[in-house]
């Protein structure tokens, strides 16, 4: 669940969890504040009364109440000894009904008599505003409560806003390994920054990890090839000299090749290295079909070996624009010639090109081998070889090579292969790197 | 023809000027771009193979004086630092090839070879091979009259850089490299060569057999031409 979800749904039941207990309180709440508002009141009409019949010196015994029965006064001698002074609620009977009132009863004394005063207010009137301000107070709430939560969730919606910035600039949109320059943030939370600047410092590690890595691979090729030139010049001389024996030529051969084992590899962990380092330019263009021919002028010896069939479709219109011909010639070269090496006796070789949606689609089809389900997710890895992978003339930078060639040209690959059937590598190019136009 | 190596390496320096002297250069070898220097500012030549990573100066540099010094001569540039951008700026500057260490003797040879033929324009270079008839610069073999088209580009390659080489046994290595060095490639199979040998062999056979293209047991092929 997303944090500005979570936050807004916590905010509102909490939110109604108070409304809901405060609306549950509110009916005692209310009965007692008009108790205490009554009782007061009681005590006001007393007093007041008190005034009134001390200063009319008169005696008298008296009872009335309003027409609806409302409010009830009675003043009359007492007869009872103890001392009264008293409010609470009791039953009266006035005119046959009987009706709760809240009485206040005191007794004093005038001119040698004790007289028993009571003011009654009926209970009904006193509660009859509980339930429309119980109502009210309700709606108030409810309307309150979906006002602070749009407020909430416009706040949290803006507060978080960096958060989103951060993930989608900072980690989503970043394209290992080139993260380009850092651009801060602009937020005045000080954990959004705190966070930011711990992502930007942490791709800054990793970045500089990574070119030393590469700048490493790139010095230590470079330094290799020189002793790797000496030893050939060497072994060349050598190998044309006439007082040399034939079986040492062979000897002098079987050097050579171990040479090439590693010149081979340097040259490729160079190239890979000089493709992650961006040193190449795109901005060649050249006809799909032309490059594939030349593919296929390059590897068709290969084919004679074990007789496999090869067969190219791709649109004749289709034409690379901004891309590095040399780069895109050695991933063909290496897609086609892998797809020769696992192939079977009197296999076929497909390379098919087809649109779908704004991709172009160029497929390598083999009836080859295949590859195990559980050696896919390490089929690009540098040095990585198959059990399957029978001839031991590769050192397995095949498919790495073809691989930091696409990611170079932003070109993805999808790799489907079913064992002892064949193998399907699919090179989706973008639009902007094939032209349709004669 | 006068060849100056300059090459801060001195085991490669020496190899390079074993190898030339022995194809009948005249060569002089600098260890140091201050002496080089100083040599192409005296004496004229015919070649300049300059090797870009010197410790004291730097090759561009240098192949500017050169350039300047001795403008008749070809410049070749040996380097470790394969970067596209150091290409650019060579071939600019006047450099007629670029050669990336680590590259075959042979293959040096054949570049200082194209570069001769385009200097001095040699028209028609016409190879002569029992009653095979190899012309260099239209890169057509003929059969008495008629004009063999199955050969590939490829094939013919393969033929031509045993020409250049002739009488001398080439390994499959360096016939590989000559035909597929540009390529980085995911094997260091030499073995296709035997393939194109066969099918060169074939096609040929349909006309006349060619005895004097050699397959030297062991070690490679030969192309016998009695000078």
């Amino acid at each position: 669940m997303k944090l500005e979800t979570k936050l807004t749904l916590f905010n509102t039941l909490s939110k109604l969890v108070i409304v809901i207990l405060f609306v549950l309180l509110l009916p005692t709440i209310i009965k007692n504040i008009n108790q205490n508002f009554a009782d007061s009141k009681l005590r006001k009409q007393k007093n007041n009364l008190l005034k009134i019949i001390k200063s009319s010196g008169k005696d008298y015994a008296y009872t009335s109440y309003t027409p609806l029965k409302e409010e009830y006064y009675s003043l009359e001698e007492d007869t009872t000894g103890e001392h009264l002074d008293t409010i609470q609620n009791e039953a009266r009977k006035i005119e046959g009904d009987t009706i709760q009132y809240r009485i206040l009863s005191f007794n004093f004394m005038a001119r040698n008599k004790k007289y028993l005063l009571e003011i009654g207010k009926s209970v009904g009137t006193i509660d009859e505003t509980t339930s429309p301000l119980q109502n009210m107070a309700f709606y108030i709430l409810i309307g309150m409560v979906l006002l602070t939560i749009l407020a909430d969730q416009v706040y949290t919606n803006y507060v978080l806003r960096p958060l989103g910035l951060i993930i989608k600039t900072k980690l989503i949109g970043r394209k290992f390994p080139n993260f380009g320059s850092y651009v801060e943030v602009k937020t005045s939370t000080s954990d959004f920054q705190y966070l930011d600047i711990s992502i930007h410092k942490m791709v800054e590690t990793i970045e500089q990890t990574f070119q030393k890595e590469r700048e490493f691979i790139s010095n230590a090729s470079h330094e290799i090839m020189t002793p790797i030139s000496i030893l050939q010049s060497k072994i060349e001389n050598m190998f044309e000299r006439e007082d040399v024996a034939d079986e040492v030529k062979v000897r002098l051969l079987e050097m050579q090749k171990i040479l090439n084992r590693l010149k081979s590899i340097t040259k490729t962990l160079l190239l890979i290295s000089q493709i992650e380092n961006e040193q190449f330019l795109k901005e060649d263009k050249i006809s799909v079909t032309d490059m594939l021919n030349e593919v296929y002028e390059e590897i068709s010896i290969r084919l004679q070996d074990k007789n496999i069939t090869y067969e190219q479709s791709v649109p004749q219109n289709w034409t690379f624009v901004h891309v590095n011909k040399f780069l895109l010639f050695n991933l063909f070269f290496n897609l086609v010639n892998n797809a020769i090496k696992y192939n079977r006796e009197n296999g076929g070789i497909k390379i098919i090109g087809t649109q779908e949606n704004n991709l172009f689609v160029i497929s390598v089809i083999d009836t080859g081998i295949g590859i195990d389900a559980e050696d896919m997710p390490y089929l690009f890895n540098r040095f990585k070889k198959f059990r399957q992978s029978l001839q031991q003339d590769s050192f397995g930078l095949g498919l790495p090579i073809v691989k930091s060639i696409a990611t170079f040209h932003q070109v993805e690959i999808d790799v489907k292969s079913e064992k002892e059937v064949g193998t399907i590598f699919k090179l989706n190019f973008p639009s902007q790197l094939v032209a349709t136009g004669l | 023809m006068n060849v100056l190596i300059i090459e801060d390496e001195k085991a490669l320096a020496q190899e390079l000027e074993f190898f030339l002297t022995n194809y009948n250069y005249k060569c002089e070898v600098c260890f140091s771009g201050r002496s080089a220097s100083e040599r192409v500012a005296v004496n004229l030549y015919d070649f300049i193979l300059i090797d870009l990573g010197l410790p004291d100066y730097d090759g561009l540099d240098l192949l500017k004086e050169a350039k300047k010094t001795n403008p008749e001569a070809a410049c070749i540039i040996l380097t470790a630092r394969a970067e596209v951008y150091d290409r650019i700026k060579g071939l600019d500057l006047g450099a007629d090839d670029y050669l990336p260490k680590p590259f075959s003797l042979l293959e040096l040879h054949s570049r200082m070879q194209a570069i001769t033929r385009r200097k001095f324009g040699l028209k028609h270079h016409i190879v002569e091979l029992g009653n095979f008839m190899i012309n260099l610069t239209d890169r057509t073999i003929s059969y008495q009259t008629n004009i063999i088209n199955t050969i590939t580009k490829k094939e013919f390659d393969l033929i031509a850089y045993l020409i250049l080489h002739k009488n001398r046994t080439l390994s499959r290595m360096q016939l590989s490299e000559h035909i597929w060095g540009s390529i980085v490639n995911n094997d260091y199979d030499s073995n296709y060569i035997d393939a194109h040998i066969k099918n060169i062999r074939k096609k040929l056979n349909l006309y006349a057999q060619p005895d004097w293209l050699e397959t030297v047991r062991g070690l490679g092929y030969k192309i016998k031409i009695n000078a």
